[in-house]
Order: structure tokens, then C-alpha cells, then sequence
């Protein structure tokens, strides 16, 4: 179903490759370099962060410095989200194929609006069981703790605002909805079965973001099982609009944009607080 | 013959987004039954926002006769989809909800049943929400056909 198809010229098959195929997909290993590359850019970032904090006597141990981090987390995700950029533009380079062709066929602006607008509606039912669920492991009122901890100064809040949501648009969903999901749809032959993939690794990678100590010592592993669970219906509810949508994914990404952008303006402007 | 298998195919993915809103609502229902909490006539007396939701019963089985019929497209799918999904969240989620998630996910003597269900309601409202989405870009699609039919029609008339 990705409209996209490979580029004219000498040497290329007279037959349009059938939709789906290897050649307007690719294979999956693709799929593994890119959800591998996002797994260890978070890790890589982060520790990397945490470890100059320890040389430069910011923090005295790993714990602290750690947390201290966490505090950046929605800066340096467009770091990720660059990294991610570079993967998929690399793969794209290596298969003939364009970025264009991986956003899914042409959206006109009303069909954008409209599909946005959805996407969001769409969304309601997640942020409510994320807030139920924020409220049963944290307490009434509580702020999810990946916002709780973001400590930056204003020109970074700016950034928080303007630029990181958008890089995260133009690379988090394409690489699990653009790049991924039609790789293992291809090799797996069941649409459904590669989707409950996609949602269940998009949810896992928010596990490692931000890594936080919990008050014993150690990672705070209930923190990073709350938030795989409280992203999840997030995540089922843009992989079903994808589908939805004709497999269009620019009005997820204006959505997911609003909201993303909107929690960080709301945090920058303190608003949550 | 392309146009007519994908037509097809999406005739298959509306019926079968039909049944699975249509199961995930029964069991919704059952949730309310089992609960006791916020129930209405028949269980009761009182008629209030469960008695209005049993409406959607027949509005279905209506439904599906017509579409079967062709009496109606996607275009009524997509109303009864968005207008059960405004009409469940604003009961559940909205600001003025009448129940709101305490009273599901506190109400059950083990916390997993009350979070199961309230998962289920969450997936209910997604689906008919997604649903409604799928249904409207099928009912757009279908009008740009009909326009691109009719001046072709006309093309060929000679009167």
C-alpha cells in the first residue's frame, strides 16, 4: 500500500514492482538496524551525558548523575531523533527510495486537517487511561514523573518547544510506521501480527527514556514499566489511524505534533507544575 | 476490477470494525451489569444514560440490512461510529462525565478486573473512534468517485 515506487531510469524493470513488495519496502533488516540504532542512541546519549556530568564533577555517582540528565531529556531526544534521521535517510540511499514515498500517498490540506483532528479525537481515550494511570501508581494529582524531572533553562525549554517536536515528527513515527511496519508486514505476511509488533517495540524503546534511579539505588524499573504501559494506547490508537488513514501518516504527525508540543510549551511555561 | 477487489476489502474491514465495536460494546454493557453501579432501564426504573445507549442496538442491526442493501454507505457508519464514540466519552471522560473512570476501575473487588474493563472501555472508545476515521475517508472516497462517474456519464450521453 506505500505509494511509492522506484525511480525511472536505465536498467529498471518495465513492470511496476506490486505494492508491498521487497523492492518498495525492503527487507527487515532494516527494520532491526532502525529500531536497534533508536535503542542505542537512548542508551548511548544518556549514559554518555551522565558519564561527562561524573568527569566534570557535576555528580558524584552514576545515580545522581543520572538523574541529573533526565532533567535534558527533552533536548537531547532530538539527538535520537537526528540519529534516527540518519539511519533512514542511509537506508533510503541504499534502497533508491525517497522520504516522500515512506510518508504514504498524497494528503490534500483538508484531508491533513481532517485526519489530524481524528487522530486527536482518536487520542482522547489514551491520555485519560494515561492520566488514571499516573494518578494509581503516583497518587492524585501527581505529574507523570518523565515531566516532573525536566529542569532546563530557558533558552533549552525554547528549544523543548520549537524545534525537538519537530524533529521527532519528521523521524519517530516514520521509523515505526514508515520503515518498519511494511518491512515486517512484507516478511511476516499478516498485517496484524506486525503491527502488534510495531506498537509493543515502539512502547518497549520508551522504557529507556529517562532512565531514572529509584530511591533504593539502582534503575527505577517500575518507572520504566509505567511508561510502557501508559504509551500504549497511544501507540495502538496512531498504528490503527495509520491503517485508517490509507496508510497516510502526515496526519499523525501533525497530531502527535499538537500534543507533543503542547506538553512542552505547558511545562516551558509552567503550567504543569 | 482493481477498484472492485479493494472495494471489496473494504467492505470486509467496515463489517468486521461493525462487529468488533458491536462485541466490544455488549461487553461494556456487561461491565455495567456486572458493576450494578450505573445501570438503567430494563434493570431499573430510572431511565438515564444506559437506557439511551441500548438505542444502538438496533440502530446496528438496522444498519447492516441497509448496507447490505446498499440503502446506505459509509457515510452513516461514519455518523453512528463518531457519534457513539463522542457519546461513550463524554459519559466516561468528559468534564461533566456522569461516570467517570473511578467509578469502573474502584468498583471491582480485585484492582486487575477494574483496570481489565477499563481497558476495554478505553479500546472501545479507540475503536469506534478509528473506526469512524477509516469510515469517513471510505464515505470522501466514494463521493470523489461518484463526481468523477457522473461528467464521464454525461460524456456519453448525446442528448
Amino acid at each position: 500500500m506505500t505509494a511509492t515506487s522506484p525511480p525511472p531510469g536505465a536498467g529498471q524493470p518495465a513492470v511496476r514492482p506490486r505494492p508491498g513488495s521487497a523492492v518498495t519496502t525492503g527487507g527487515v533488516g532494516g527494520a532491526v538496524v532502525v529500531v536497534g540504532a533508536r535503542v542505542g542512541l537512548w542508551l548511548g546519549v544518556q549514559l554518555g551525558l551522565a558519564g561527562l556530568l561524573i568527569l566534570t564533577g557535576v555528580a558524584d555517582t552514576a545515580g545522581q548523575a543520572l538523574d541529573e540528565a533526565a532533567g535534558w531529556w527533552m533536548v537531547y531526544g532530538a539527538l535520537v531523533d537526528l540519529g534516527t534521521l540518519g539511519v533512514i535517510i542511509w537506508l533510503l540511499g541504499r534502497d533508491g527510495r525517497s522520504y516522500r514515498g515512506l510518508l504514504g500517498p498524497p494528503t490534500t490540506a483538508w484531508q491533513l486537517a481532517l485526519g489530524a483532528a481524528g487522530v486527536l479525537a482518536a487520542t482522547v481515550p489514551a491520555v485519560v487511561f494515561s492520566g488514571e494511570l499516573t494518578s494509581a501508581i503516583y497518587g492524585q494529582d501527581a505529574i507523570a514523573p518523565m515531566f516532573a524531572v525536566v529542569d532546563l533553562p530557558p533558552w533549552a525549554s525554547v528549544l523543548s518547544v520549537l524545534v525537538v517536536p519537530l524533529v521527532a515528527e519528521l523521524a519517530e513515527p516514520v521509523a515505526y510506521l514508515g520503515v518498519v511496519l511494511p518491512r515486517l508486514e512484507r516478511r511476516l505476511g499478516r498485517s496484524w501480527l506486525a503491527a502488534a509488533i510495531v506498537v509493543a517495540l515502539w512502547a518497549a524503546e520508551h522504557a529507556l527514556y529517562p532512565l531514572l534511579t529509584s530511591p533504593g539505588g539502582g534503575l527505577d524499573w517500575g518507572f520504566a514499566a509505567y511508561r510502557v504501559g501508559s504509551v500504549l494506547p497511544f501507540l495502538a490508537a496512531w498504528t490503527a489511524a495509520y491503517y485508517a488513514l490509507g496508510r497516510r501518516l502526515l496526519p499523525i504527525m501533525v497530531a502527535r505534533w499538537v500534543l507533543n508540543a503542547g506538553t512542552a510549551a505547558a511545562l516551558a511555561l509552567g503550567l504543569i507544575a | 476490477m482493481a477498484s472492485s477487489v479493494e472495494g471489496s476489502t473494504q467492505n470486509r474491514v467496515l463489517y468486521r470494525l461493525t462487529w468488533l465495536a458491536l462485541v466490544l460494546s455488549l461487553g461494556h454493557h456487561l461491565d455495567h451489569l456486572i458493576r450494578g453501579n450505573a445501570v438503567g432501564w430494563p434493570v431499573t426504573d430510572e431511565v438515564n444514560a444506559f437506557t439511551y445507549s441500548l438505542v444502538v442496538y438496533p440502530i446496528i442491526a438496522t444498519g447492516l440490512v441497509l448496507y447490505h442493501t446498499g440503502r446506505v454507505g459509509p457515510g452513516f457508519w461514519a455518523l453512528v461510529s463518531g457519534g457513539g464514540a463522542v457519546f461513550v466519552a463524554a459519559v466516561h471522560f468528559g468534564p461533566a462525565a456522569v461516570e467517570p473512570p473511578e467509578l469502573i476501575v474502584d468498583h471491582y473487588d480485585r484492582p486487575i478486573l477494574g483496570w481489565l474493563v477499563f481497558g476495554w472501555l478505553v479500546a472501545f472508545v479507540t475503536v469506534l473512534a478509528v473506526t469512524c476515521l477509516y469510515e469517513t475517508r471510505l464515505w470522501a472516497q466514494q463521493r470523489r468517485a461518484g463526481r468523477a462517474a457522473r461528467p464521464a456519464a454525461g460524456a456519453g450521453n448525446t442528448r
